[in-house]
């Protein structure tokens, strides 16, 4: 896996980090590491079902992938960009109808029970296919899990279905959840123990408090040598991201992922003492920008519109004023530090106001006496602060070229009825993610057919039936080559005829006291399972 | 004694009225929410199929009619349930009385501060009417009513908690510290200094003018005007006299002004990240938990019922021509 | 003409007159020093005030000019304290009157539904309200309103009473009036003085309400409020405090203006009484 380049601010931070560790002796010679201790870390959200194997979801992950661990973890430096977890081995049959998982020998439980393959028959054809969010799409076609013996677990797919799929999600679909726990539950989802974690993890879930703080203490029977580190991982709940940079001034919390403190502060963070800001750690958690489309307007239906907006807006200013540097303008649908599918060889949309007046005047919608051509609903969504900024810049770039956006402001429940159910909007700004493999979930947002009321979809009333044939076999294409180059072909026609706007694409910021270490150090950090971070006392 | 007691009585009695109108009227306007508990949740998890949808629906009793589920509702509450939280997936009751205390130090605590700071400051205004002292403090405590809460919060926590470091940031105490008695109130004491100087400066403000205005009143009054006559010491008019006269209107208003307090702490809550009454009502309206946000209207309008109680029956106790009026009323 | 000259002699009253006045005309004169959407990017992000001539105030998060922000500002936030005071009040007087008037079970209903909408923190209400119907203008208003009516409902229930009995009302009556007539000829405009000294404090609170609203996010996202502004500057408050600290001002500086001015109300109208 290559490791992005952010922007040039983001990598002058590394940079500085680098001549930091060289410049210090104890970072650059100290080879035994601190042990012990109790990192203490900002969380915004206490998620309802704590249970990753159910929600494979960053809120979730963040904290149960301490307790509860999968199959494999994404890696820099491992092959295909992995390293084994649970399981050491994994292999795909040539006709997609078969992977085989040698499994890790002496890990238990938290509860002491051992770890065998029936726990993952069990969680993959009863949690993941059934329940998962992102599962019952991968797992669709899952029919058995053989298991030959305690180590060896076999899934059997009726339908063929890519290996290059399944080894890209296992990351983030296949936590591994307890046979003995589950097992007999008429309803899994409601079970308490969907918040009481028993795992296998580095961490074991000791304490809840709500509103306060979840409590997680070292597993002393973990299957990793000497590990975890840390003794302690306490999130405490600052649901207001600006006291996350207060409390880590005050020394009161350690570390603050997700760029919980604000990007306007990390210039200022950055200069103070024995604090360290990284923008590595992310790069398989790839969040987009872009602006969802309601086609069932008969304005932007039209492509010439759609590639006017396109022309409005200026991505080098989204970057550098609402990202401050700390994203990478979008090309298209798939982002560039998913190498493996990324082109560039697809149609642009350069920052061209005189050219979308043009455009819009082909098209039929000329300037009215008041400047303006017609009007539209924009509804950003609020789950962060920059694809509401995003949101106000959207509405002055469209002003520029004649068109009258009015922002609908709603929060999290009313903004997924408005959009993806109800269909109440004419523009949208999500903040969609790249899960490894364009199949998870990304071609969902353009493919037709899709039910309302499925959040991240295509719910813009837009219908291609080439380009929905093009994603059906891509998702039976089984040899890797043939299936990558289907994805190039995807991300150019999605670019032609912009079923939706990509804007820019970014990671996310961890702020963290110098004290700590081992810090981003995987594509997925904050959401591993941080069994060899450290703190010094 | 007795008049007190009748009082109380036919205030109760008219309370459960009013308190059915706020939950009927609480109920209604959640139905107007657009977006239920599933469509947060489901946003939650970061997406999810249509069957997924349906059976969690059905599940929550959500696919309902109307007046069924309002029926429902009221029933289960005659009985003292407060139902089921569809956020926190636990029992309403225990998710308020985990929070009910945090929010009652909050909100005793800067009554207690703006009351006492408040009337002793009004009695130095008062003391002399249309002095200089009475006139800077005055216009200085209408200053400081003008100031918005959660701003006068945000300059303290930048000041004294992140610069000075005097106090803790955020929180209501030190998490997982495994204290015990003493030492536990101790610290959540200490990180209430804050938000309850954000809080209570703000109420002080009004003590102190009401304390003023009724002193001025009492200034004009007979016996103060007799006493002037007499000669009697200025300090002891003002401290025998017409403070004391004065005091009974401030008393009535520690009960007006407990609704008024309780909205305040929604903000104050939000700016320190206590875990209290008002943050549930923020999260509740997030997380579209219907049942939860009903729950804290009605919680919130039985404390503050049980506040004007007490206080008319103190006022009641203390001034004899209350009580009369309303048993004959 | 009289009331005039004695509010003219309270110096909180002149105080606070000069406040408001300042702050009208700041909000008359926005449209005209800043014709341009105040939203608009005017130029580079998060510029200091007092460096640059074209942006004397500083420019905020997105480069949108803080002087122009302030100045409608002004206009939103006092527009929208005026409405809801006037919705409250309109409202408030009308029950309070009807209640007032009908008296038995109708009077009786009435205040229940008052006493409901006390008991029930305003702010609160306002949260539950913004949340359900979704932020925009007129429904930011309305729900500060909710919170508001009660006091004026009151008021004017009270005045009613107590001016109902007297000689004017009695003989309207005799001589025939209908019973709204004598409402709205002889009543109302009797209740109404301190119903207005009532109203100065309303919209004070109701700025405050907005501002908190607007804090929490919940103002209306096409224009701009001192509470928006604080709001947005919060995210940045240790690397640009002006951005909170300026509208900041401005929001103490317009409340403290109102209350100085119903001070001065006040007093005037104390006076008045005692003469009367």
């Amino acid at each position: 896996m290559v490791q992005i380049s952010l922007s040039r601010r983001a990598l002058l931070h590394s940079s500085a980090l680098v001549m930091a560790s060289a410049a210090l002796p104890r970072y650059g010679f100290a080879q035994a590491v601190a042990k012990g201790g109790r990192l203490i870390v900002a969380a915004d959200s206490e998620p309802r079902n704590l249970n990753p194997a159910i929600v494979a979801s960053n809120g979730v992950f963040f904290i149960s992938s301490k307790v509860i661990e999968p199959l494999a973890e994404a890696s820099f430096e491992g092959k295909d960009g992995l390293e084994p977890r649970l399981a050491t081995n994994w292999e795909g049959s040539s006709d997609g109808l078969s992977v085989t998982f040698r499994l890790r020998e002496g890990v238990v439980w938290h509860d002491g029970t051992p770890f065998t393959s029936a726990d993952v028959a069990f969680s993959a054809l009863e949690v993941w296919k059934k329940q998962q969010n992102l599962g019952r799409l991968v797992f669709a076609n899952l029919q058995a899990v053989d298991t030959p013996d305690d180590h060896t677990a076999v899934f059997r797919f009726s339908r063929p279905t890519p290996f290059q799929l399944i080894r890209n999600s296992l990351p983030v679909v296949t936590s591994v959840v307890a046979r003995h726990v589950f097992e007999g539950m008429d309803d899994i989802a409601a079970s308490p123990a969907n918040n009481q974690l028993i795992g296998t993890g580095p961490f074991k879930l000791a304490e809840h408090k709500p509103g306060e703080y979840y409590r997680l203490e070292r597993n002393d029977a973990y299957w990793g040598e000497d590990k975890p580190y840390l003794d302690e991982i306490v999130y405490r709940v600052l649901p207001d991201r600006a006291a996350a940079a207060g409390a880590l001034e005050a020394g009161e919390i350690q570390l603050a992922a997700f760029s919980q403190v604000p990007l306007a502060d990390l210039e200022r963070i950055s200069k103070v003492e024995g604090l360290k800001v990284y923008s590595k750690g992310y790069e398989a958690l790839t969040y987009q920008l872009a602006v969802e489309i309601n086609h069932r307007r008969k304005e932007l239906a039209d492509l010439k519109v759609r590639q006017a907006i396109a022309h409005a807006i200026d991505k080098d200013f989204v970057v550098k004023t609402i990202f401050l540097g700390y994203a990478q303008s979008s090309t298209g649908i798939i982002p560039q530090n998913a190498p493996e599918f990324y082109t560039s060889d697809v149609p642009a949309y350069p920052f061209d106001p005189a050219r979308a007046n043009a455009l819009l005047d082909e098209a039929g919608y000329t300037k009215g006496a008041d400047g303006k051509r017609f009007s539209l609903k924009l509804l950003p969504a609020p789950y962060f602060g920059e694809t509401r900024q995003f949101g106000d810049y959207l509405r002055q770039a469209l002003a520029v070229i004649g068109i009258d956006a009015r922002i609908v402001n709603n929060d999290s429940a009313a903004h997924q009825k408005a959009v993806y159910t109800d269909h109440d909007f004419d523009l949208a700004v999500a903040p969609t993610v790249f899960r490894g493999d364009p199949a998870i979930s990304t071609t969902i947002l353009v493919r037709s057919g899709t039910p309302a009321g499925v959040p991240f979809s295509n719910q813009g009333g837009y219908a291609n039936t080439q380009l929905d044939a093009l994603i059906d076999k891509a998702n039976e294409t089984v040899n890797v080559a043939a299936r990558t180059e289907l994805f190039r072909q995807f991300q150019r026609m999605v670019a032609e005829d912009l079923p939706l706007i990509n804007v820019a694409e970014w990671g996310f910021i961890t702020v963290a006291s110098a004290k700590v270490s081992n810090v981003s150090n995987n594509p997925r950090w904050a959401v591993s399972n941080w069994a060899d971070t450290a703190l010094e006392s | 004694m007795k008049r007190a007691f009748l009082l109380l009585r036919r205030r109760a009695v008219g309370s459960i009225v009013v308190l059915l109108i706020v939950i009927v009227g609480a109920f209604f306007l959640l139905e107007a929410a657009p977006g239920d508990a599933v469509d947060a949740y489901v946003l939650s998890i970061g997406g999810g199929d249509p069957a997924l949808v349906q059976s969690l629906r059905e599940s929550y009793g959500l696919d309902r009619s109307l007046f069924a589920r309002l029926w429902l509702y009221l029933t289960a509450l005659a009985q003292l349930d407060l139902g089921w939280s569809v956020a926190f997936n636990r029992p309403i009751s225990a998710v308020i009385f985990e929070r009910l205390p945090n929010t009652l130090w909050l909100m005793g605590s800067a009554t207690a501060l703006a009351f006492s700071l408040g009337t002793l400051l009004g009695i130095l205004a008062g003391a002399r009417p249309r002095s200089a002292c009475d006139r800077i403090l005055s216009v200085g405590s209408l200053s400081l009513y003008a100031i918005p809460s959660f701003w006068l919060g945000l300059v303290l926590s930048i000041v004294f908690a992140v610069q000075l470091r005097w106090f803790p940031t955020a929180g209501i105490e030190t998490i997982a510290s495994g204290k015990q008695g003493l030492a536990r109130a101790l610290d959540i004491a200490w990180h209430l200094v804050l938000p309850v100087c954000a809080l209570g400066f703000i109420y002080l403000a009004l003590f102190l003018r009401m304390m003023r205005a009724g002193m001025a009143e009492a200034w004009r009054q007979d016996y103060a005007l007799a006493a002037r006559a007499r000669g009697l010491v200025r300090r002891r008019i003002v401290l025998r006299h017409v403070a004391r006269t004065a005091l009974l209107p401030v008393v009535t208003m520690l009960g007006l002004q407990a609704a008024s307090m309780l909205g305040g702490s929604v903000v104050i809550e939000s700016v320190f990240a206590i875990p209290g009454f008002g943050r549930l009502a923020q999260e509740a309206v997030a997380l579209r938990d219907a049942p939860l946000l009903v729950a804290i209207i009605i919680v919130s309008a039985v404390m503050v019922m049980i506040a004007n109680l007490v206080v008319d029956a103190a006022y009641a106790l203390l001034d004899p021509r209350v009580g009369a009026a309303e048993t004959s009323a | 003409m009289t009331l005039l000259i004695r509010f003219l002699r309270s110096p909180e009253g002149v105080a606070g007159l000069v406040l408001l006045g300042l702050l009208i005309s700041v909000a008359l004169l926005a449209s005209v020093f800043f014709p341009r959407d105040p939203l608009s990017i005017a130029g580079p992000a998060l510029l200091p005030p007092f460096q640059d001539r074209a942006f004397p105030l500083g420019t905020d998060r997105l480069g949108r000019d803080v002087l122009a922000g302030l100045m409608h500002g002004a206009r939103a936030s006092l527009a929208v304290g005026i409405a809801a005071t006037l919705v409250a009040m309109v409202v408030g007087a009308l029950v309070g009157t009807i209640a007032g008037f009908a008296g038995g079970i109708v009077d009786e209903a009435l205040m229940r539904i008052v006493d409901a909408f006390q008991i029930v923190p305003g702010f609160l209400l306002a949260l539950a309200f913004v949340s359900v119907v979704g932020a925009s203008l007129l429904v930011v208003i309305l729900a500060i309103a909710l919170g508001a009516w009660t006091g004026p409902a009151r008021l004017a229930r009270a005045e009613v009473l107590s001016i109902r009995e007297r000689d004017y009302v009695a003989a309207a009556r005799v001589i025939g009036m209908h019973p709204l007539e004598i409402a709205i000829r002889e009543v109302l405009p009797n209740a109404l003085p301190p119903v207005l000294a009532l109203g100065s404090v309303i919209v004070a609170g109701a700025v405050l309400t907005e501002a908190a609203l607007s804090f929490l996010g919940l103002g209306d996202p096409n224009l701009v409020t001192w509470g928006s502004m604080i709001a947005e500057g919060r995210n940045v408050l240790r690397t640009a405090p002006f951005l909170s600290i300026i509208p900041g001002i401005g929001l103490v500086l317009t409340v403290l203006g109102i209350y100085l001015f119903s001070e001065g109300l006040g007093e005037a109208l104390a006076r008045r009484r005692i003469r009367a």
